[in-house]
């Protein structure tokens, strides 16, 4: 899941935009912002100072449900379908990021002294409504309490957004409560499968380097069921959710202008993650892959020569200067399996400092000549600008 | 006729001078104070507008301030999210004294659209270095210009009493010019580095909030701490400059004595060209002009004295605003908060007031000449005789008119509560003395004719029936030289009495050898109160506790003393038994006030006060209400152990120490020092120092008075200047007809600085009695309603002395010039040109 790091990095020097204001254009700081943004991500000498992720290792539990604020980013990310009794859809994402700002911060007596700044999203798809909400938030971590992750019992919070868990090593069940302006998620997750460890035992590598990689682990099938408020209407919700955890320290390589990314939940009680790197020349780079967890729970590593990936149809933002892909037709021979999968809404784009389009989609197709269908979320990045 | 009336105050180029100088420097005045009050309101404004941005309310904590904890279950539990912590602070310039920073702690993540006025951001990854590194600040940009650093570059800060090495982290770029002028000299920090520079660690001087409903408000005001306060934004800061007020008010009605001076200025120049023209009058009468062209004339005389005047005097007065701008400053912040007053407020209303004023003065000074000279018969050539006569018949009319001003005056500031009444009492006073001048200066003539003739023969005589002959404008520089004496007197007196009133309270209130505290005022570390009191030659202590405390909507200056018994008399009473006083102020629930504090809130002894404790708003006594003057604001005094009973709070902010008699003080020092060692940055003073360093601030308070004094002063010299010394001149045919019947240039100038020299110190003389009433109408009256303060009136021979030296010197230096020139021109020259 490279797809994040970018992203949020960028979005924190907009925060400072944010609070800071926008310099006046071709002052020196702006510039002088974007090259430390650039020089922040590039990757190797910037990671300097922070802890690596050089192969697999055994994860220890319920330590590694908690915070790793040696690394630079990591985080906790959640997104769903959910449904009324009446059948009413609704797609949403929360995600709980935490970075490392600065490795050789020294201990601080107050308590308020950190290197450590957590972002949240939350992100609501109202199908029938046509509409998308998102909602972004920002705070520093460190012992003050105002955001942060621990065990025993889990938890993961940045003000009153919050995700509790249980105590011990099995966190589940987990409980969702996020509200903010006219949006209110309350959910219960159990997770129905066990995690699941990513690339290598959870060992995800990004780029040539060992260095180059990421712990990462998944949830990929949560019963979920709770409230939903949207603009003062309260609904009761059922539906299933998927939960990645993700930390590292460096990932991008040069040449990439951005990514596409799946979490696909099928009917037949299998799921599937996918990820395409594109480079500067519309290739797609090697280091692009997936997994494929069947039904007991088992997985398997998608490579890209697995996986066939083409784009539909196509949906301009209102913006005018970004074209996304809305719907995809994914095949993956091996498996007999083929898949149309379209947007739920066209417009799932956050319009905001950085701009990028993370929705739910529907699936439908067949494996083995049979029908499948499903839902599950795709997120574009790299399309404006 | 207008090319007449020109060339009139063309050959008369002394008068002229004088008059205009006398007006310019009135309405300079004026323009300056009303500059300078002008841009301390535009700084504060600025500055509150900027640093409270989008604010509607704060919350702020007791004593201690608000517990960070509580500000984060504010956010974590209750979801409040438009919510932002700040610490405050005073950062000194290593290196430049004068210079201070206000320090503002805020958490940039919170922050969101709370004060964009930080505006953009120039350095290399601001916000991360400011969170993250304990040394990190940012600055304007044009402070940072002006102190030669760019972002990257070491600042060096005194906090606490301790030096820091800072790192700009960047330069605050706001989009607003008017932001850009609202953060002079502020220092913004993450709140984390502002805790532990300012050792604040664990709590928050407030939080700042944007509540947009009063369900909001209602919700906030559920989750208050118990001592805590829930204030609108806005009313604060109005309470804030709310303390300034009466300091500027007496500074405007100061300056408005001035231009007082300068008015009558007016009047004597304007009478004075009237009569001297007299016969020039009659005879354009004679020709047909009417009584309305007349009029005109002088009015347009007036007007053109006082539109130079004027103009001259806004120049002048932009001038001197600057100086007067820095004092005010200064006085700002000894007494009231910090304030960094960096530019001039260059309001055209200022200038369009004082343009008004002087003018407006102008013309009103010149109506009664101006009538008077519609009184010339057509062809009149009345003998001077005959219109002093006039004069003279009018003296017990005036007389009369100025005692009942003066009654009126009086009667206003004893029966009629608030400032500006009092101040137009003052004014009115003033004015009616002035009126009674003329017939007291015609009775003390009189009386002292024939003590003169003794003491100096004929031109004894002669120089005093040469002030009753020439009373018509005698009287008017008498009265302007005695205008301006009264006030030299009465301002003069005022400080003394202050000054005195003052030492004699530090005398009794500072009572320990050697008094410790930490620069800024900030926490005194347990181990350093333990270690010092401990140290040997140590026979008592007490401690002293600095804060503020919530009373309903307003906040009050808490001082938490621990006092040993023999230390009880360094608090006198104003009211309230000593013993019971004392036993309720230590075992019950009963505190003192100080007498600001007592008459700003209308309380008395035996009344209760409602203050916020973390039990909640509890009732206390007022057992005594105590004399202080460390602060017009007042202060509610609680002792400490009624303080530890209520509140968690082990902070002290200072200790005092008391030996045995006959301790040297600086080798207590020397022992404390030792014994704490590099625990922390203290500052010891000795009782001496403390006293010597008040009445050192107390002096730079009211230098600006002084100031103001001064240019009062000038004026009125400039005035009587400008009076006899037309008067002299006037006389040329006279002096002439003396010299050619024999009279020699010595004689000559013995008269007439003889003359001038009776008439200044008839002046002097009158001015003291108003100057006594001023300042006691001053003290009494309008310090009172001021400051709150009770002050002994204390007349200095000094000040009087100073007084009738300075009425006399000006007489005398105005009599020189017109004695020199008579005493060198020859008669018959000095005869033609009358004739001419």
């Amino acid at each position: 899941m490279k797809r994040w790091v970018a992203l949020p990095l960028v979005m924190l020097v907009l925060v400072a935009g944010w609070w800071l204001w926008p310099s006046p254009p071709g002052s020196p700081d702006a510039s002088g912002q974007t090259q430390s943004v650039t020089r922040f991500l590039s990757g190797e000498e910037a990671a300097e100072g922070y802890a690596r992720i050089t192969g697999p290792e055994a994860l220890e539990f319920p330590r590694d449900h908690g915070a790793h604020p040696g690394y630079r980013h990591e985080w906790w990310y959640i997104t769903g379908q959910l449904e009324t009794a009446q059948g009413r859809h609704f797609g949403y994402q929360i995600t709980f990021f935490r970075f490392n700002l600065d490795p050789d911060a020294p201990e601080r007596t107050s308590d308020w002294g950190t290197n450590q700044v957590w972002m949240a999203h939350l992100g609501l798809t109202d199908t029938d409504g046509g509409r998308f909400h998102h909602r972004e938030r920002f705070s520093r971590g460190g012992d003050i309490g105002l955001a942060g992750a621990a065990v025993d019992p889990f938890r993961v919070w940045l003000d009153d957004w919050r995700l509790d868990g249980a105590a011990g090593p099995d966190i589940m069940p987990l409980r969702l409560q996020a509200a903010d302006d006219g949006l209110a998620l309350d959910l219960h997750l159990d997770a129905l499968k066990p995690l699941v460890l990513q690339g290598e035992a959870g060992y995800s590598q990004k780029g040539p380097d060992p260095g180059n990689a990421s712990r990462y682990f998944s949830y990929t099938r949560l019963a979920t069921d709770g409230e939903l408020i949207l603009d003062g209407e309260r609904f009761r919700v059922s539906g299933l959710s998927w939960m990645d955890r993700e930390w590292g320290s460096s990932v991008l390589s040069e040449g990439q202008t951005g990514w596409n990314w799946f979490s696909l939940q099928l009917d037949d009680q299998t799921e599937i993650m996918y990820y395409i790197l594109r480079l500067d020349d519309g290739a797609i780079a090697p280091r692009s892959k997936g997994l494929f967890v069947a039904a007991d729970g088992s997985s398997q590593v998608l490579q890209t020569q697995d996986v066939e990936l083409e784009e539909t149809r196509h949906w301009d933002s209102p913006l005018g200067d970004a074209r996304y892909p809305v719907a995809w037709r994914l095949r993956i021979p091996s498996r007999d399996l083929q898949l149309e999968i379209e947007a739920v809404l066209d417009d799932q784009e956050l319009r905001t400092g950085f701009r990028y389009w993370e929705g739910a989609v529907r699936i439908r197709g067949a494996r083995d000549g049979e029908p499948v269908a499903g839902g599950g979320y795709a997120e574009l990045t790299g399309y404006a600008e | 006729m207008l090319r007449a009336s020109l060339r009139y105050l063309l050959r008369h180029p002394w008068q002229l001078a004088l008059s205009l100088l006398g007006v310019a420097l009135g309405v300079a005045v004026v323009v300056a104070v009303d500059l300078a009050n002008q841009s301390a309101g535009q700084a504060f404004n600025l500055s509150a507008q900027s640093l409270t941005g989008r604010t509607t309310h704060q919350v702020l904590g007791g004593p201690q301030g608000i517990p960070e904890s509580w500000y984060v279950e504010l956010r974590t539990r209750h979801g409040v999210r438009q919510a932002a912590p700040v610490i405050e602070g005073e950062a000194r310039l290593a290196g430049q004294p004068g210079r201070s920073l206000r320090l503002l702690g805020v958490d940039p993540l919170a922050e969101g659209q709370f004060r964009e006025s930080f505006g953009g951001l120039a350095g290399e990854q601001p916000l991360i270095r400011l969170m993250s590194q304990p040394d990190q600040l940012a600055l304007l940009d044009a402070d940072l210009a002006e102190l030669g650093l760019a972002p990257g570059d070491r600042i060096r800060l005194e906090l606490a009493g301790r030096e820091h090495d800072l790192n700009v982290a960047a330069a605050l770029r706001p989009e607003r010019e008017l932001d850009a002028r609202g953060l002079r000299d502020v220092a913004v920090m993450d709140i984390g580095a502002a805790q532990e520079l300012l050792g604040r660690a664990g709590w928050l001087d407030r939080v700042d909030l944007m509540l947009e409903s009063e369900a909001q408000v209602e919700q906030l005001r559920g989750l208050l701490p118990a001592d805590a306060q829930l204030l609108e934004a806005e009313a604060r800061n109005a309470a804030l400059q709310q303390m300034t007020r009466a300091f500027q008010l007496n500074l405007t009605a100061f300056s408005l004595l001035a231009l007082m001076v300068g008015a009558f200025l007016i009047f004597n120049t304007m009478t004075f060209s009237v009569v001297q023209r007299r016969q020039l009058l009659g005879l354009l009468r004679a020709v047909g002009v009417t009584r309305g062209q007349i009029f005109g004339l002088v009015i347009f005389e007036a007007l053109l004295i006082g539109l130079l005047g004027t103009l001259a005097g806004i120049a002048l007065g932009l001038a001197i605003s600057h100086v007067l701008l820095d004092l005010v400053g200064r006085t700002i912040n000894d007494l009231y908060f910090m304030l960094s007053i960096s530019e001039l407020a260059l309001s055209p209303w200022s200038l369009a007031k004082g343009l008004l004023l002087g003018v407006g003065m102008t013309l009103v000074a010149a109506l009664s000449p101006a009538l008077e000279a519609t009184g010339t018969p057509p062809r009149a050539a009345l003998s001077r005789a005959v219109l002093e006569q006039g004069v003279r018949a009018r003296l017990p009319w005036l007389a009369g008119a100025g005692l009942i001003l003066v009654s009126l005056g009086v009667g206003l500031l004893a029966l009629v509560g608030g400032l500006v009444p009092a101040f137009a009492g003052l004014f009115l006073m003033i004015l009616g003395w002035a009126l009674v001048v003329p017939l007291a200066m015609c009775w003390l003539v009189r009386l002292l004719a024939p003590l003169l003739g003794r003491l100096a023969g004929l031109p004894g005589r002669m120089a005093a029936r040469g002030v009753e002959a020439g009373l018509s404008r005698t009287s008017i520089a008498a009265a302007a030289l005695m205008v301006a004496v009264s006030a030299v007197v009465g301002v003069g007196t005022m400080v003394d009495s202050f000054r005195a009133t003052f030492s004699q309270w530090l005398d009794a209130t500072l009572r320990a050898d050697v008094y410790v505290s930490v620069p800024g005022n900030g926490a005194l570390l347990p181990e350093a109160v333990e270690a010092l009191i401990e140290t040997d030659g140590v026979a008592y202590w007490s401690t002293a506790r600095y804060g503020r405390v919530g009373s309903g909507e307003q906040r009050h200056r808490l001082r938490v003393f621990h006092l040993p018994a023999t230390a009880e008399d360094a608090f006198r009473f104003r009211s309230g038994d000593p013993e019971a006083a004392w036993s309720a102020f230590r075992d019950g629930d009963a505190v003192f006030v100080t007498e600001p504090f007592a008459y700003h809130q209308q309380l008395q002894v035996g009344d209760t006060l409602l203050l916020a404790t973390p039990e909640g708003e509890r009732p206390f006594q007022v057992a005594a209400v105590v004399y202080d003057y460390s602060t017009s604001e007042g202060a509610v005094m609680m002792s400490r152990e009624t303080y530890d009973r209520l509140w968690d709070d082990p902070i002290v902010n200072s200790v005092g120490l008391y030996g045995p008699p006959g301790t040297d003080a600086d080798a207590l020092v020397q022992r404390l020092r030792q014994r704490t060692g590099d625990m922390q940055p203290l500052r010891y003073r000795s009782n001496l120092e403390l006293r010597r360093l008040s009445l050192q601030v107390f002096d730079q308070t009211f230098t600006i008075t002084q100031v103001l004094r001064m240019l009062a002063m000038l004026v009125a010299v400039v005035g009587v200047l400008s009076a006899l010394m037309a008067l002299a001149l006037e006389r040329a045919r006279e002096y002439a007809v003396m010299r050619a019947t024999g009279f020699t240039p010595g004689q000559i100038q013995g008269l007439i600085v003889g003359q001038n020299a009776l008439v200044g110190g008839i002046a002097g003389l009158l001015a003291l009695p108003l100057g006594l009433a001023l300042s006691a109408a001053l003290i009494l009256v309008i310090n009172q309603r001021s400051f709150g303060w009770t002050m002994q009136v204390q007349v200095s021979a000094e000040v009087l002395l100073q007084a009738g030296a300075l009425a006399l010197l000006a007489a005398v230096l105005a009599g020189l010039y017109p004695a020199w020139r008579m005493s060198r021109t020859s008669p018959a020259l000095a005869l033609r040109e009358d004739a001419a």
